[in-house]
């Protein structure tokens, strides 16, 4: 005898989220570093950030640490980038 | 009460070829499950006095809306009996909490699992164990419950292994993870209590935590005696370093030793707290803390958890055997709480 079962899945119903507007160019433009709060990232970042300084023009750069890797970054370092950077390099890794 | 399923049906040709589609379709844990009709759906439901359509949870960075409906069908395929619906949505519940946080410990290399401890007097209506073989097989409630929040992750959170769960060892809780406590035996009033919650009220703790250790003690018959073997196995365990909170399951033995000693959990709490530090040094040597020892390293202790609150002291396993374990969170506080949340029976 035939049986109906039913679909336990279900997919992303949120909202959708735009990304900002990519610049053409880094030329005098302020980077924001996002520390992921693993062992060296914050190392790994800061070399980033020299190489968009010396080969891309980037004027400046800001490192904050999140609290946790798991977690997005808290309300207070959001609004340090907002008010001090103008493109951000945030990436998850270990 | 609206019964109106809003998922897909599937219709196939039997038993056997509803298990088989499961598999094919990646919608179990690799063990066959109960197929998902509308009757056992609805009956599950029903003993979770919920409408199919109501969101249980939110996973804000999955943004995925965890509706009563999914819950159930994936209780019906764990196995649940119909009557444990309210305790797997109060988990599923816990899982959007934000001190929960459930990206970090569901995607982590790390490879944690989702530790449950039912209180109150559902667990004992539940027939949930406390007692003999409490992590392993044997019992309907420990299984099923504890796999329905596990398919609840998978099949509608979309954690799957080596995609957005990347443990890289994982442990057999992933599977289940669900006990209760020993409230008749305990030396110590039942946990939830510490929560807030009445003794009578029911109420689920969820935990992000490793595998158990286990410890033997039967040289001692003293609270310092077991927590000195306790403390010299966490001391550079599997949480050292970062500061998560652990879980300290005592078992009948150990429980007789702390309530002929009138020891209350506050005493164990900040006797283990105090003698499960390890010192910076150690931690650097063992490559736990980074950067080279300093001679102040030497004497600076660096306990295993933040405060002597953060050691979840609980009162289960066989009443028989010189056993207990400890067990260590995920990550560290910044990234993951234990969080208790009431089971609401309709």
């Amino acid at each position: 005898m035939s049986l109906q079962i039913y679909d336990p899945t279900t997919g992303a119903s949120g909202r959708n989220v735009k990304f900002a507007a990519r610049p053409k160019s880094l030329a005098g433009l302020r980077i924001g570093l996002v520390d992921n709060t693993k062992h060296n990232s914050d190392q790994l970042l800061l070399r980033i950030a020299a190489l968009l300084e010396s080969r891309h023009g980037a004027k400046a750069h800001l490192i904050r640490k999140k609290k946790s890797a798991g977690a997005a970054p808290h309300a207070e370092i959001i609004e340090e980038y907002k008010a001090n950077c103008d493109v951000i390099v945030a990436g998850v890794g270990d | 009460m609206a019964t109106e399923l809003a998922s897909r049906p599937v219709t196939v040709a039997d038993l056997g070829a509803a298990i088989e589609l499961c598999y094919t379709n990646g919608w179990t844990d690799g063990l066959p499950v109960v197929p998902a009709t509308a009757e056992r759906i609805k009956a599950m439901l029903e003993a979770g006095g919920v409408e199919p359509g109501r969101q249980v949870a939110f996973i804000e960075n999955r943004q995925v809306s965890i509706t009563a409906e999914k819950v159930a069908i994936n209780a019906v395929m764990a196995g649940c009996k119909a009557e444990y619906m309210p305790v797997v949505l109060a988990a599923v519940e816990a899982l959007a909490d934000p001190l929960y946080g459930y990206h970090g410990p569901a995607t982590s290399t790390g490879g944690s699992a989702v530790f449950m401890v039912v209180n109150g007097p559902i667990a004992r209506a539940l027939d949930i164990n406390s007692g003999n073989n409490l992590f392993g097989p044997g019992w309907r409630a420990n299984a099923t419950i504890g796999r329905a929040v596990r398919l609840v992750m998978r099949n509608v959170i979309g954690t799957l292994p080596g995609e957005l769960d990347q443990s890289s060892l994982g442990h057999a809780g992933k599977y289940t993870y669900c006990i209760a406590e020993n409230e008749v035996d305990s030396p110590w009033p039942a946990f939830h209590t510490t929560r807030g919650f009445r003794a009578d009220q029911n109420a689920v703790t969820l935990f992000a935590a490793y595998a158990p250790h286990q410890y033997s003690n039967r040289l001692s018959a003293t609270p310092e005696g077991v927590l000195d073997t306790a403390c010299a196995h966490m001391r550079i365990s599997a949480g050292a370093g970062r500061q998560p909170q652990y879980a300290m399951v005592f078992a009948g033995e150990h429980q007789a030793i702390f309530r002929k000693a009138g020891w209350s959990r506050e005493q164990v709490q900040r006797y283990a707290f105090e003698h499960s530090q390890a010192t910076v040094a150690e931690l650097k040597r063992a490559n736990v803390l980074p950067g080279p020892v300093e001679p102040a390293d030497e004497k600076k202790p660096f306990p295993v958890v933040e405060t002597p609150q953060d050691l979840l002291v609980l009162a289960a396993g066989g009443q028989a055997g010189v056993q207990s374990c400890f067990i260590p969170g995920w990550g560290g506080k910044a990234g993951s709480q234990s969080v208790t949340k009431p089971i609401r029976v309709p």
